[in-house]
């Protein structure tokens, strides 16, 4: 497992700015539903309707083209959609309880962050720079600083 | 079990689901197709879970599937550009990008509901731009770097 043979700065660092704008965007709408009092009794029922956006939009993307899935696809693709509802129901189940908020958040953010790292230089052997490293350093401080409040 | 464990749980989880994004590229995956899967799994599961476990099911006002169905669309429209993003990055830094843009409701909260700015809030939004610019510049000189090793490969050929 290398390095890819067509990487180019330009495009990630495009593509990063969209995923890291779109995903910043895709909570707020949570907030909203907390500051128009409706977070306490309907917020499975929004994650139903958010998750609908989600799979409207990701549809809509898949069949610009058509071609068929792929056996590969198909399990990946369900397990990271279980791996991100664990992620979201065992860092609830923790906070449901006692770990309070301001140890569960830094943990499970930090934590998956150095885990993702580690896993990208040690199986994967991507090569990261001095930069990258004080970036990938400076970052995790940035989300547990920001998880502690 | 403890909450300690449900907290460890959820770690190891979130750490899985970035693995398998590089797994995903690695494989030949297209990114299109990983979003759906993921999306149509995710519905499922919180489809399946609203109406065997809550009493009310989906009846809900208007207003919270208003709400929810744009922002919705940003997370997979997130999701797509990062898959496709992983095929130009590392996944140790791609990774970071975009776990940094818990930055961003943040700055929203702050500004659209005037909400108190703490010393730790302060301290990551000044991290969070200087954190982003570093891995831009690691994938830069990064990408020097195989450039001259290519040219100096063609070089060495050519003096043979």
């Amino acid at each position: 497992m290398s390095e890819h043979p067509a990487r180019d700065s330009g495009i990630w660092l495009r593509l990063m700015l969209i995923a890291f704008v779109a995903n910043g965007i895709g909570p707020f709408g949570l907030k909203i539903l907390t500051e128009e009092g409706l977070a306490d009794r309907y917020q499975a029922q929004y994650l139903v309707f958010w998750y609908l956006g989600a799979f409207v939009f990701a549809i809509a993307a898949f069949l610009r083209r058509t071609f068929p899935l792929y056996r590969r696809e198909i399990w990946l693709g369900a397990l990271m959609g279980t791996c991100s509802l664990l992620g979201q129901a065992f860092t609830g189940m923790a906070l449901s309880h006692g770990v309070p908020g301001h140890v569960a958040f830094p943990i499970t953010t930090g934590g998956s962050l150095f885990l993702v790292a580690s896993a990208g230089l040690v199986l994967f052997r991507e090569r990261v720079g001095a930069y990258g490293l004080a970036g990938l350093a400076l970052g995790i401080m940035a989300l547990v600083a920001l998880s502690l409040g | 079990m403890s909450g300690h464990v449900y907290m460890l749980l959820g770690l190891l989880s979130f750490g899985m689901l970035g693995i398998l994004h590089k797994v995903a590229d690695v494989k030949g995956s297209r990114p299109s197709a990983i979003n759906a899967l993921l999306a149509s799994s995710s519905l499922l599961f919180v489809f399946l879970f609203v109406i065997v476990g809550t009493p009310a099911g989906l009846a809900v006002p208007p207003k919270v599937a208003w709400i929810a169905l744009p922002f919705g669309v940003a997370a997979s429209l997130a999701i797509l550009a990062f898959q496709a993003g992983v095929k130009h990055g590392p996944i140790a830094t791609s990774w970071l990008a975009i776990n940094l843009s818990a930055g961003i409701p943040t700055v929203a909260s702050i500004l659209i509901y005037d909400e108190p700015v703490g010393v730790g809030k302060a301290l990551a939004l000044v991290l969070i731009p200087v954190s982003m610019f570093l891995l831009w510049k690691d994938k830069k000189q990064q990408e020097a770097r195989d450039r001259a090793a290519v040219a100096q490969a063609v070089m060495d050929r050519a003096h043979e």
